[in-house]
């Protein structure tokens, strides 16, 4: 085999660039046999519909996922992940709407569980949120690919986003089943853990915590409540905001016995602000539609509002390094579907 | 042999020109209009505050106010039938986001197909992607009304303000032929 041409290769991409086809990155030329390969990876036809946009009379097709997951250098080992991420999206209300044209340019939040994370060496350790590996990076660049090319969604046109959010179509990570002292979020959802499964919603920004101070779980807690209590983020009545915890807090909290499910009520109970704090940043009152803003007149300021009422609101999943107790507040744009999508189709 | 680079778009769609603006314009005088607000901030008082000049000033006899539930998607056919069969004209808004601007667009255009003389208010932030649906939807060049970014924040007065300057222009989308 001849040495790879360097030269061809830049003509290639520099012809993708031309043709408006990338997301400010290089992109790989795809080719038809490297589709192919591709292809061969799934059962569903190439013809097949995977997404429609009726907003804007658009769709998307597997063969136009191929090209699109090949362009963002992705392995065709990787494609049935790619459909399972893209499948878990078009699940997510906020996706099928305007998420994507929102000027709050937000980023899915694609996690993968079960055994094709180590088949394929998607990174649930160290540096999870990236980058570094090729699994995590490139599946969620297809995704944005995707929406770039075959919904035609694209910056300063359709995509309108004021300044959209770090880490827009990197944000990949696979579940820390291995040091998480609780089931995975495929298993909470009624999958078992040999099934390999994606869950993806649209997020607006994480915050890490950092609380490497204390033994009491209750004020662990309490320091992800403060982050997840923004005001800045709130728009809404309500909010749903999760945590993806470190294995280290996750521990902590599971020592002393609390279950997932506990961790969540915590959130729903603690995570909010009073009347007072809210009318401080204009947001104490409420629109018939739900929306906040500047109420006319002070009511009631020592009533804690809550931000959360129901479970479905707080995905709690486990990933990163064990090394330190420091974890990461993720703020859904819609809501978490908690609806997992098996990978190479349904079992 | 050398392989062809694949393009990921599905093709690139040639917008057609369609006609899109109903030949019969809007009569004002005696007619009802529908006001279709999309559920962002300020947007149900810009349309009743156009509502009730229409009225003083242009002898339009009844106002019919509606609420899009999505704001982010075309409008429900059933709705969309409802107010063709009951009002001679609709204004809707107000487009001050990436999605609401687009599909405010879409609507606009589709109660012209309809047959209902249409005047789509979009903050001018939004123009860009406003154009870009009324190309999506066949419909290259498709007049809206614009008005000064932000509205959500203003208070009624400057909505009342906005109306009044709005006026004209959304009279003239509803009444010319071109």
């Amino acid at each position: 085999m001849s040495e790879p041409d360097p030269d061809n290769a830049r003509e290639a991409i520099e012809y993708c660039y031309e043709k408006g086809w990338t997301d400010g990155l290089p992109v790989v030329p795809a080719s038809r046999p490297l589709v192919e390969e591709f292809l061969a990876r799934t059962a569903l036809a190439p013809e097949t519909v995977i997404g429609r946009l009726e907003q804007l009379g658009k769709q998307v097709t597997v063969e136009q996922a191929a090209i699109n997951a090949v362009m963002a250098g992705c392995r065709p080992e990787y494609f049935p992940v790619v459909l399972a991420a893209w499948a878990a999206l078009m699940g997510d209300r906020a996706a099928r709407g305007g998420g994507w044209q929102s000027t709050s340019g937000p980023a899915p939040l694609i996690v993968v569980n079960g055994p094709v994370r180590g088949e394929l060496g998607f990174n649930s350790t160290g540096g999870v949120f990236g980058p570094g590996f090729r699994p995590n990076a490139t599946v969620a660049r297809a995704i944005g690919l995707i929406v770039r090319n075959a919904f035609g969604i694209e910056p300063h046109v359709l995509e309108q986003a004021t300044q959209g959010l770090p880490g827009r179509w990197s944000i990949c990570i696979g579940e820390n089943e291995e040091e998480s002292p609780w089931e995975s979020v495929a298993v909470e959802a009624g999958l078992d853990e040999h099934t390999s499964a994606v869950s993806a919603t649209l997020l607006r920004t994480c915050e890490y915590v950092d609380n490497r101070h204390t033994q009491d779980p209750e004020q662990v807690l309490a320091d992800l409540a403060d982050t997840m209590a923004r005001t800045g983020a709130l728009i809404f009545r309500e909010e749903s905001v999760g945590v993806v915890l470190c294995p280290e807090h996750a521990q902590m909290l599971a020592k002393a016995g609390f279950s997932k499910s506990d961790v969540k009520s915590w959130f729903i109970e603690h995570v909010g602000r009073t009347r007072t704090e809210l009318r401080k940043v204009g947001k104490d009152g409420l629109s018939e539609h739900g929306v906040r803003h500047a109420a006319e007149t002070a009511e009631g300021g020592e009533v804690f509002e809550r931000f959360m009422s129901t479970p479905a609101q707080v995905p709690v999943i486990v990933a990163g390094a064990r090394n330190a107790a420091m974890s990461m507040v993720v703020r859904v744009f819609g809501l978490w579907t908690g609806t997992p999508v098996p990978v190479g189709g349904n079992p | 042999m050398v392989n062809a680079i694949l393009d990921p778009t599905g093709g690139v769609r040639v917008a057609a020109a369609k006609a899109v603006l109903t030949p019969r314009r809007a009569q004002l005088k005696g007619a009802t209009v529908a006001l279709l607000e999309n559920t962002k901030q300020n947007a149900a008082l810009f349309l009743d505050e156009l509502g009730k000049l229409l009225k003083q000033r242009y002898g339009v006899s009844a106002t019919v106010a509606r609420t899009k539930k999505s704001f982010a998607q075309p409008i429900p056919a059933d709705q969309l039938e409802e107010l063709a069969a009951t009002c001679d004209a609709v204004i809707t808004g107000v487009g001050d986001c990436g999605s609401c601007s687009a599909s405010a667009v879409a609507d606009g255009v589709a109660f012209e197909r309809r047959g209902i003389p249409a005047a789509v208010i979009c903050s001018d932030a939004f123009v860009v992607t406003a154009n870009a649906m009324a190309e999506l939807r066949d419909a290259k060049g498709y007049h809206f009304a614009t008005t000064a970014h932000p509205v959500a924040v203003l208070t009624p007065d400057q909505v009342r303000k906005r109306a009044e300057e709005v006026l004209q222009e959304v009279v003239a989308i509803l009444t010319a032929r071109s």
